[in-house]
């Protein structure tokens, strides 16, 4: 089966290059690879988008000029649209992943989530962000049921169950029916254009479960604006019988679009029940029948297999899963001037299998339609109308027991209004209306303000209230136990920071408070378990981040986070940091990039209470990579080994869920 | 391709066979009951490796290749004893009587049914002393009755 993956992958290689075309992708120079040597920013703006070339959509989509030495996340945001300072360098830039500039955010670009030693897409957002925290278990599979791992928590939110966090995959929210939360593993890098993670939720723009954050994923395509196709593919192997592949297909011809890939891996995992394997494929097809009007169809299917291993005191090693989840989803989006009008439908259905009988059918189906309006110079309306319904079925193969589940829904209006009073500053106004199915009426709001203070200094500030209906999960199934009474969760985040950025160095500071109502959570175990609201927690914290970054062949930078979350403390750390320095050095023909990576996590618990203490961990992984681009053969090629905990420390994120030791993988990517 | 470029390249590779092996280099651990004959050992754990064999006084596992690191013995025990005296005084094994007569010779008169439990029962154990495997070892963990005692620590499932 490798062999025969592999075989297609380098017969596909050798074919691409035998029609690559002179229109194709450009040819990677040296310096393209050393702009990338920190694809991470936040308030500040992108590190590296002056040097990136973006993609096709952006011609098509919202074209702003702006200087080249400007961040282009900061270009493309909509006040730099209202008040574009002129300049002889016109650098056209993609419809930006945030909605709303005074979110307070980390954007992570989609050649650092590739690049990473980190195993998961989850895990390197928790390592570019000292607020984010990811617990892991193994290598490259976190699961699902008991076991699992991979719940984001941002700012004190989220979590186990992961339901608080919102993932939302190019304008599409993906959660399970039944469950409510994303699956982990179902995220792979080779299509990643960006990700966006906004902290401090946001209802008003994503509706329910974004109340301690939003994670925003976008997807690439061809980054050329002549027809063409580029190939890419990634073969690793490494400890643990692991092995992961990938191929990747970008393309443009006339008036369609294409974007393809296939991932899968398989380990053995590093010790008795962890092994287990993923594959996603995804495949995208846009059509633009005139520049302002484009169709774009997706669709991504996702298969995860494997167990959960048990902690190592009473180890199991059949306690399987077997999950298979679709994604289709259409977007129309119709552009006029700096005005777009967007739809988008979709649905995401799953079957679940479990050890124990297990078995749930689930869909989550729904469509978003956004009219974005320049109302003048200094102001931009948003506006949207949104409606979803979740439900499924749920049945033990085994015992016959088939608990019943009633179906959930919501529509909800909203608007946000961008205001530009001054050149240096902008307030985002918005709110939104839902009415759901089983909670009747529920209004949100924000409000947030930008302040560009001059010579690099900025303050930001935000409030804004958010929600969470219960998941079909806590309300019907008793595994281990559900109530139908709960009530839905509520939000009220607020933040503020100073930062500071310039050419080579940026700095951060953010304090953010949380206060939640109605809290759902799970309390003792089977058979006297139960689920209930509980009345409000607050948590508060501090969060900073220090980056300098082309220093000689230098890049580093520090990020960390305190926080007090009160009685919960579960899963919930105390305090985070994360560092990275990065090496890139050019050389005629190539390019060899180092990346060492760090976190350290204090205060862990695996009990509300401050109870069960876990010892603090402490990781580092380092990747190297050389990437030799042959301008007369048109191919990149790019040996990379990733020394994943390389101080071979002993740790772990869940009690008895011992991580891995020093364990390598090494893979050769391919790029035509 | 540059002397450079071979140079890399071959120290790439050296670096890949030196550590392509390391998770092969597990420390492997063998567990044999040496407890007592009438006790029988199931599902002995150590540090993440589970052997789910039942195995009889003095008889070992087979070496399993295990994390490194710190960790008890744990263990399932039944005594096949004690099991068969409860059964033979409840008169549950058909031909087995307990010596006092117990309730076999006088099935009618005697323990109900209902009360009877013919499922053996086998108890959470852990060995007392702490053990330590780092890699490339080979370690014989032997179970002993002075080394053994009832295992409260199982925790429950973590996940969502």
């Amino acid at each position: 089966m490798c062999r025969l993956l592999l075989c297609a992958f380098f017969a596909l290689c050798l074919a691409g290059r035998a029609h690559a075309q002179d229109g194709g992708p450009p040819e990677q120079d040296a310096d393209v690879g050393e702009s990338q040597a920190l694809g991470v920013t936040t308030d500040a703006g992108l590190l590296d988008g002056s040097a990136r070339e973006p993609p096709a959509e952006a011609a098509a989509a919202t074209p702003a000029e702006v200087p080249a030495t400007q961040p282009a996340e900061a270009a493309a945001a909509e006040p730099a649209d209202i008040a574009s300072p002129a300049s002889d360098v016109v650098v056209t830039a993609s419809r930006p992943s945030s909605k709303d500039r005074t979110q307070d955010r980390t954007l992570i670009d989609g050649e650092r989530v590739r690049t990473s030693a980190r195993s998961t897409v989850f895990e390197v957002l928790s390592q570019e962000a000292a607020d984010v925290y990811v617990p892991g278990r193994g290598v490259g599979l976190h699961g699902v049921a008991s076991g699992a791992t991979g719940g984001i928590r941002i700012r004190g939110l989220g979590g186990s169950p992961n339901t608080q966090i919102l993932v939302v995959e190019d304008d599409v929210p993906d959660y399970q029916g039944i469950f409510g939360h994303p699956i982990p593993d179902a995220y792979v890098p080779h299509l990643i254009d960006e990700v966006l993670v906004v902290k401090g939720g946001d209802s008003t723009l994503y509706g329910t479960n974004a109340m301690g954050g939003v994670v925003v994923i976008r997807s690439r395509w061809l980054e050329s604006e002549e027809d063409g196709y580029a190939v890419a593919g990634d073969l690793a192997a490494g400890s643990y019988a692991t092995l992961r592949e990938s191929v990747s297909l970008l393309g443009r011809t006339g008036a369609w679009d294409v974007a393809a890939a296939f991932t899968g891996m398989k380990t053995d995992g590093h010790r008795q029940g962890a092994g287990g394997g993923d594959m996603v494929g995804t495949a995208a097809l846009r059509y633009r029948w005139t520049p302002n009007l484009r169709l774009t169809l997706r669709n991504k299917v996702v298969h995860v297999q494997g167990g959960d291993p048990g902690p190592v005191q009473s180890p199991t090693t059949d306690h399987g899963f077997d999950v298979w989840r679709n994604t289709t989803s259409m977007q129309v989006a119709y552009t006029r001037g700096k005005a777009r009008l967007s739809l988008v439908p979709y649905l995401n259905l799953g079957i679940h299998r479990l050890y124990d009988g297990f078995y749930s059918r689930d869909y989550v189906g729904g469509a978003t339609g956004e009219l974005k309006l320049p109302l003048d110079r200094a102001a931009n309306l948003l506006l949207g109308v949104a409606g979803e319904g979740v439900g499924g079925s749920v049945a033990n193969r085994i015992t016959g027991e088939r608990p019943s589940v009633r179906s959930l829904g919501d529509a909800s209006v909203y608007g946000q209004m961008t205001l530009q009073p001054f050149a240096s500053l902008g307030i985002v106004l918005g709110a939104r209306g839902l009415a759901s199915s089983r909670y009747g009426f529920v209004p949100l709001y924000k409000a947030g303000a930008r302040w560009d203070l001059g010579r690099g200094f900025f303050f930001h500030g935000r409030i804004s209230r958010n929600f969470r209906r219960p998941t079909m999960r806590e309300l019907y199934l008793p595994y281990p136990t559900a109530n139908p009474d709960l009530k839905p969760e509520y939000a009220q985040n607020a933040n503020a920071g100073l930062g500071y950025s310039s050419g080579r160095v940026e700095i951060t500071c953010t304090g953010y408070r949380t206060e939640a109502r109605d809290l759902i959570k799970y309390f003792g175990v089977w058979p006297a378990a139960e689920v209930v609201n509980i009345d409000h927690i607050v948590v508060h914290g501090v969060e900073g981040r220090v980056a300098v970054r082309n220093v000689g062949p230098l890049s580093a930078s520090l990020s960390a986070a305190r926080q007090g979350v009160g009685r919960y403390t579960r899963q919930n750390p105390d305090a985070k940091i994360n560092f990275s320095i990065d090496f890139a050095q050019a050389f005629a023909a190539g390019f060899l990039g180092a990346n060492l990576t760090g976190e350290w996590v204090h205060g862990l618990f695996m009990a509300d209470y401050g109870r069960q203490p876990i010892p603090d961990v402490f990781v580092m992984d380092l990747a190297v990579r050389y990437r030799h681009t042959s301008r007369q053969r048109g191919m990149t090629l790019e040996p990379y080994l990733l020394l994943r905990n390389f101080l071979d420390r002993s740790y772990a994120y869940v009690a008895g869920y011992t991580m891995p030791g020093f364990n390598i993988l090494l893979g050769l990517k391919l790029e035509i | 391709m540059s002397c450079l470029h071979r140079l890399a390249a071959l120290a790439l590779a050296a670096v890949m066979t030196a550590l392509a092996g390391c998770d092969l280099d597990y420390p492997e651990i063998a567990i044999v009951n040496r407890t007592e004959d009438s006790a029988l050992l199931k599902n002995a754990s150590f540090n993440g490796c589970v052997w789910n064999v039942v195995l009889a006084n003095g008889v070992a596992t087979s070496p399993g290749r295990c994390l490194p690191g710190t960790d008890r013995v744990h263990f399932q025990m039944l005594d096949a004893r004690a099991y068969c005296q409860e059964q033979a005084a409840d008169g549950t094994l058909a031909g087995v009587c307990s010596c006092d007569g117990g309730a076999a010779g006088s099935r009618d008169g005697g323990v109900s049914e209902d009360l009877t439990n013919v499922v053996p029962t086998w108890f959470n154990y852990q060995t007392v002393s702490v053990k330590h495997v780092s890699y490339g070892r080979f370690y014989l963990f032997e179970i002993t009755s002075d080394d053994m005692e009832p295992d409260f620590s199982v925790p429950g499932p973590y996940g969502h």
